[in-house]
């Protein structure tokens, strides 16, 4: 009953929020609406017993996502400053019956499949049933990179594919007064710097190294280390640049070739492609990915082609 | 009504939302707002219809919305680069057609 | 109930009730000062007594160093964003309420 109740407030937060997202008539609360809709839905993982997701959404989700949207509105806001005011929409009559239908599709999809009385799911029991074989104990884990690999190096390749079509995107001018708060000289700063940035640097590599025992894994840990990244970077510690640099390209580029490799070195043993052999391989993997993923978010929040270090 | 049942009508009801959202939508934010609705809405569909195996949620649909999240935000980043560069290139940040007011003719 | 899961719950509710009172605050103070007061303060004190109940609750010393870590890092990222968002708030020219009274008298 009181599960119930909490579900229930979980979710009247879940849909007031995205009504809120997306009728407010100001653009910056329909951001700020966004970003805590990320944080209800970590909720709702939480409720539905899958903490793996609750840590994602709320490390990439709700984190990410927002830095990502609110740099971008800060790019929009100066070319024109009055996007903030409520436009006026006329509203089309197709929309109404349109989403009245889909959210009927998805009702019917979702009542006629869930708590039916059936055998459990093939692919999940032979999951479970094989998970020693392994060595790791997180199934979710498990099956991220022993049983379904090609999934995640699919992954991996669209972010970098996601990075590479926004660098080529993005022009480039203007880029760090963005970014850079505009009176960062306090020394509080400082101090915040120091106790923070190596606490991120510790809880994502402990993270990454419970990802293979309870709750965590490659993702959440570099979308951390990446928030970090965005702390540094708003702070003018690391500032945009346009020089390619070579360090950070191999940096983005880890992870796919460390992955391509571990899958590739299996055939020379007559085992199939992407077959793991030991937890050695696993980790170092998911090392490879943390620095690439990391990278990754970093540069797409800071829209530019490299980084730049400055001592503040 | 159990949970599961109250989380997949949450999923029809938030889904409903998004596609309105992204049909009447004009700026170009909002309707990237409502694909991530839409999106979240359908993970969690997957999970609430995932049966328990001897009581351990089913790890396979978390893998899946897991690399979905992933993606998701991929795309989103993507999306909203282009949504800068369309605004500075022409200044606006709705896309054409939605400008022009419906002249029924 | 015993006595650990009672006090746990006295903990966790007076906890809820510091961050209904911050939230309150936020809507209803006047000025930009008055809310982070109410931000800061209130929320780290409700921060600080839910993970007191939580800790009593799980009965395990590294949950305890866990949340105790959570609390410490809550409260540094709460001051130093409440210092940033007051003091944009100073430079871009907004003094605080009793400041503008103030001045009103002496014209």
């Amino acid at each position: 009953m009181l599960g119930l109740m909490l579900d229930a407030v979980v979710i009247i937060s879940l849909v007031g929020l995205a009504l809120q997202s997306l009728y407010a008539p100001s653009l910056f609360r329909s951001i700020l609406h966004f970003v805590v809709f990320g944080l209800a839905m970590s909720l709702a993982w939480a409720r539905l017993n899958t903490p793996d997701l609750a840590l994602a959404e709320a490390a990439i989700g709700a984190g990410v996502t927002g830095a990502l949207v609110l740099v971008a509105f800060r790019r929009l806001i100066a070319i024109q400053p009055d996007q903030d005011k409520p436009s006026t929409e006329s509203r089309s009559r197709l929309a109404l019956p349109i989403a009245l239908g889909a959210g009927l599709l998805v009702a019917i999809l979702g009542l006629a499949t869930v708590n039916i009385e059936t055998l459990p799911a093939a692919a999940g029991v032979a999951v479970l049933n094989n998970l020693s074989s392994t060595g790791l104990e997180n199934p979710i884990t498990a099956v991220l990179l022993s049983f379904r690999g090609i999934d995640t190096l699919l992954e991996i390749t669209v972010l970098l594919a996601a990075l590479l079509s926004a660098q080529a995107v993005t022009r480039p001018d203007a880029l760090e007064k963005s970014i850079v708060t505009q009176n960062p000289d306090t020394p509080l700063i400082g101090g915040l710097l120091a106790i923070i940035i190596p606490l991120t640097v510790l809880v994502s590599i402990h993270l990454l190294k419970a990802g293979s025992e309870s709750s965590g894994g490659a993702f959440q840990a570099g979308a951390l280390l990446a928030a970090g990244g965005v702390i540094l970077a708003l702070t003018g510690r690391l500032s945009p640049s346009q020089q390619p640099s070579l360090r950070l390209n191999l940096g983005l580029l880890l992870g796919l070739l460390t992955f391509i490799v571990m899958g590739l070195l299996p055939l020379l043993n007559g085992q199939p492609l992407l077959a793991l052999p030991e937890p050695w391989a696993i980790y170092l993997l998911e090392s490879t990915m943390m620095i690439s993923i990391a990278l990754i978010l970093l540069l797409l929040f800071t829209g530019s082609i490299s980084l730049r270090h400055r001592r503040g | 009504m159990d949970s599961a049942t109250l989380y997949v009508v949450a999923a029809a009801v938030l889904f409903g939302i998004g596609v309105d959202g992204l049909i009447v939508s004009r700026h170009l934010m909002r309707k990237l707002f409502a694909l991530n609705i839409m999106s979240s809405a359908i993970f969690i569909l997957l999970i609430a219809t995932a049966a328990p195996i001897d009581d351990l949620p089913d790890p396979v649909p978390q893998a899946l919305v897991l690399t979905g999240i992933v993606v998701a935000v991929s795309a989103t980043a993507f999306g909203l680069a282009l949504i800068v560069r369309l605004c500075q290139e022409t200044g606006k940040t709705t896309l054409s057609v939605d400008d022009e007011p419906e002249n029924d003719d | 109930m015993t006595v650990t899961e009672s006090l746990a719950l006295i903990l966790l509710l007076s906890g809820s009730a510091f961050y209904l009172a911050g939230t309150v605050g936020l809507l209803r103070f006047p000025d930009v000062y008055c809310r982070l007061h109410a931000l800061a303060k209130a929320d780290n004190t409700g921060l600080c007594l839910i993970c007191a109940g939580l800790a009593i609750l799980s009965r395990d010393w590294q949950v305890t160093a866990l949340l105790a870590l959570v609390w410490l890092v809550g409260l540094l990222a709460s001051t130093v964003s409440a210092h940033l968002i007051a003091r944009h708030a100073y430079m871009a020219g907004q003094n605080p309420i009793s400041a503008r009274k103030e001045n009103e008298c002496l014209d």
